[in-house]
């Protein structure tokens, strides 16, 4: 295991999606970002994979609710009560 | 200690689902009759849609990734609703109802929607490799010099050309990426929704990853949004930039 004070691109790399999942013990978390602010490459890469997933994120929460769903789970919630009481 | 991801309290989880009789495999169990659990007060239809419904957007979202069908969506949500009422007893009050009810929608998928499939999801997937859509991008010249690359990407791309994306994956990997990278569900969450050991959501969700990236790549190439083929450069041996 390489030392946590000095990771190389390669280290760093393998590292990359614990890092973007935040999986990554504090120490390592550190190291990551220590290689980060020092790699103007591996940011690079970083800042896109991150990117492309916040991107994705902010547009899938435009998706619209077909208009009637609420109305729908209204019925369906009501008629789950129903089958409570009878049953 | 190892890092995880916290969010919020995790909710309490629905009843003790009966043990699986292939438990090599990830899978999710409809919920089990309730009358093992104490006498509670009887929940009311007021309450529950009070927590459901600023979930809606989020389950229908969650919903059309799972079925890749709107009208199917609308009735996986329609049918995790009745059931979630039915199991509302074991939610505990303060708890993250959002990881509660999502539970129950997956079960709800993996319980009905799953056996109307009319065909097995048998795609094969071959290993996808890391930085596809960077290396993609800058192959064909779209990063440039851009201040922010992934957004010089996603920009092009809306918001059915995503749904499209996510909807190519093969189920397993669809099921995670949905929920960890759209709705930030916890690993923790998401393997106790799936009964799945959290380093197989972990293994799926960074293989999801690349999958997504590449599934993207494809869509915007379809669309005519991206370029198809790379753009030759005078120096194809120029170093990357990374460090020893």
């Amino acid at each position: 295991m390489p030392p946590l004070d000095r990771l190389t691109c390669q280290d760093t790399f393998a590292r990359l999606d614990d890092y973007l999942d935040r999986a990554l013990t504090v120490a390592e978390m550190a190291a990551v970002q220590a290689h980060l602010d020092d790699c103007l490459a591996c940011a690079r890469e970083y800042r896109f994979e991150q990117g492309v997933l916040d991107d994705m994120r902010a547009k899938l929460a435009h998706l619209e609710v077909a208009p009637g769903l609420l109305e729908r789970v209204r019925a369906a919630v009501d008629r789950a009560a129903q089958d409570l009481g009878a049953g | 200690m190892p890092c995880r991801r916290v969010r919020f309290p995790s909710a309490a989880a629905p009843a003790r689902l009966p043990a699986s009789p292939a438990p090599s495999r990830c899978r999710a169990w409809p919920l089990p009759k309730d009358d093992s659990l104490p006498d509670a007060p009887t929940p009311t239809t007021a309450e529950f849609i009070r927590l459901l419904e600023p979930l809606l957007a989020a389950a229908h979202r969650t919903a059309l990734h799972l079925t890749h069908n709107p009208s199917d969506a609308d009735d996986l949500v329609q049918e995790a609703s009745y059931h979630a009422f039915r199991a509302f007893h074991t939610y505990r009050p303060g708890t993250r109802f959002a990881a509660w009810f999502f539970t129950i929608l997956t079960h709800a998928f993996y319980g009905e929607y799953r056996k109307r499939r009319r065909r097995p999801d048998t795609r094969d997937i071959d290993d996808v490799p890391p930085l596809y859509l960077y290396e993609r991008a800058s192959e064909t010249g779209l990063l440039g010099s851009d201040a922010d690359p992934a957004a010089a990407i996603l920009e092009r791309l809306d918001v059915a050309h995503i749904v499209r994306a996510l909807g190519e994956l093969p189920e397993e990997f669809r099921v995670v990426a949905s929920l960890f990278f759209v709705e930030d569900l916890s690993y923790e969450d998401i393997a106790r929704m799936l009964e799945c050991p959290v380093g197989t959501v972990r293994s799926r969700l960074h293989r999801a990853r690349r999958l997504l990236q590449k599934s993207l790549w494809d869509v915007a190439v379809e669309a005519g949004i991206v370029p198809s083929a790379p753009i030759p450069t005078a120096d194809p041996g120029a170093p990357a930039g990374h460090q020893e």
